[in-house]
């Protein structure tokens, strides 16, 4: 499936979701010149950069599971599908940065890759450190703008979801979620009422596909209903959808659904609701 | 096919091999019983291993008997030695199917465990059924080719669950965890076959064929 890979993942596994990064750069590079990806994976793991060598492109699937901060592509690689592909991803991975670093070319083709959705791109020859230091700099600007977009808890009946202290509280509570159990819930939370499939929230939260047959996303859900009820008896946040997956939408157990606003914090009043919108169930303030 | 003794019945050693047969379906049940429940339950392990110890315990039971007693044993030393042995692997390789859970830090279970625990259940509890007839000359082929048709279902699910491991883009380290714990369930489950195997040389070696 993939080429040749150099993995440097640490010790602990992947890192949280994208949005929740704050572990060094991951970053895939799909080359085949060999001479220059040699050159940039010292670079890289000089500044001590998690990295993926590739020599064709993966799946944009697979580019998903591998909750990748950035790509370094080149396109000259892709032959014609090239600008397909650069399109996919960009569309499909919004909060990926990807620089297009390849040999010649017109301003036209530059600044259509650009308007595809790149964020950056280098013509080679290039140095290895002008590589690495664009690449920071796109990092850089995304996790800006995910900062803006991230600020505030989300609330959700008793439970409030704190990005910035990877934890959840129920009633005012700390609900201890474990680093793997709070992605889970946030992924799910995030899905504002969506059902999520087992192997999506399992290629999401534990970054690879999805063994046939595994059970981890059930095993973490009864977890993290367990730690949430602990504190919060009388609600129901994760709802089963058999054969399926799970889907987050705060309700109270005697089966009243929450309008909207009630019960909510204070802030979440202030979200807007349109009068042909459905109850808001997850908000942020 | 009937398991027909040639000479005095040893009341002692067959006492010993039922027990041995009624050890491995414990351990059989609380496996099964531990992937059900699990990670909760996984102190079900604890329980797995005393049925180890305890199957060691029945093993060395069976030699001393076999080969302390001057007495001409109703069965062939080698036989019962060989079928001691096979019913004390059934154990060890349930114990280390759990003793891995703990080993490899598995989180969650697979439906495929779950699925070959169950058939290693069914055989022990065939292979249990089985010994039985050591002492009341009762009919064994039915139960052969129970355990026979459970090992063949447990290396078809086996052979799956290895198979699906290797789908594309699974964690290497699910892949390296599952695959010994597919694999020593499947050879717990070939032990209860190799049992079988030995019953029935029993039952041809003393001559008389199943109906």
């Amino acid at each position: 499936m993939l080429g040749h890979s150099v993995v440097r993942d640490s010790a602990d596994g992947p890192p949280p979701l994208m949005s929740a990064q704050q572990g060094p750069i991951r970053l895939a590079v799909i080359d085949s010149d060999s001479g220059f990806v040699r050159v940039l994976v010292k670079r890289l793991e000089g500044v001590g950069w998690e990295h993926r060598t590739l020599t064709s492109p993966p799946r944009v699937e697979d580019l998903l599971a591998m909750r990748l901060n950035a790509l370094v592509l080149d396109l000259a690689l892709l032959g014609p599908r090239a600008w397909e592909y650069l399109e996919r991803v960009c569309t499909s991975l919004p909060g990926l940065g990807v620089v297009v670093c390849t040999g010649q070319s017109t301003v036209a083709q530059r600044v259509r890759g650009l308007r595809l959705g790149a964020d950056d791109w280098i013509s080679k020859p290039c140095h290895p450190e002008e590589v690495v230091a664009r690449v920071e700099a796109v990092v850089r600007r995304r996790k800006r703008a995910s900062a803006r977009v991230d600020t505030g808890p989300m609330v959700a009946g008793e439970l409030e979801i704190r990005t910035d202290q990877f934890q959840a509280f129920a009633a005012g509570h700390s609900a201890d979620l474990t680093r793997r159990e709070f992605e889970l819930l946030h992924l799910l939370a995030d899905g504002q009422g969506q059902v999520l499939q087992r192997e999506e929230i399992y290629q999401r939260v534990w970054g690879y596909a999805m063994a046939r047959g595994d059970r981890s996303v059930d095993v973490f859900v009864r977890k993290v209903r367990h730690k949430l009820e602990r504190h919060s008896p009388d609600w129901l946040y994760i709802h089963t959808h058999f054969g399926i997956g799970y889907r987050f939408q705060p309700e109270l157990k005697d089966g009243a659904a929450i309008e909207s606003g009630e019960r909510l914090a204070d802030a979440a009043l202030e979200e807007p609701a349109a009068a042909e919108d459905p109850p808001a169930r997850v908000s942020r303030p | 096919m009937t398991l027909l003794r040639r000479g005095a019945p040893d009341e002692g050693l067959l006492d010993l091999l039922e027990e041995s047969g009624r050890n491995a379906e414990r351990a059989g049940r609380l496996l099964s019983e531990m992937l059900a429940g699990f990670p909760e339950r996984s102190d079900l392990a604890r329980d797995v291993l005393l049925c180890e110890q305890e199957g060691d315990r029945i093993t060395h039971d069976i030699m001393h008997r076999l080969h302390a007693s001057g007495a001409r044993p109703a069965f062939d030393r080698g036989e019962v030695h060989a079928l001691a042995t096979a019913l004390d692997d059934i154990v060890d390789y349930t114990e280390e199917t759990a003793d891995t859970f703990g080993l490899y830090g598995i989180e969650a279970p697979m439906e495929q465990s779950e699925q070959l625990a169950d058939v290693l259940v069914r055989a022990a509890a065939a292979v249990a059924s089985a010994l039985g007839t050591l002492r009341s000359g009762g009919e064994l082929a039915a139960h052969l080719v129970e355990i026979h048709e459970l090992e063949n279902e447990g290396d078809r699910l086996s052979r799956d669950a290895i198979a699906s491991l290797f789908t594309g883009g699974v964690d290497p380290m699910v892949v390296i965890r599952w695959k010994d714990i597919f694999e020593s369930l499947e050879q717990a489950i070939d032990s209860c076959e190799t049992v079988a195997h030995i019953l029935e040389g029993i039952a041809l070696r003393n001559g008389r064929r199943g109906r």
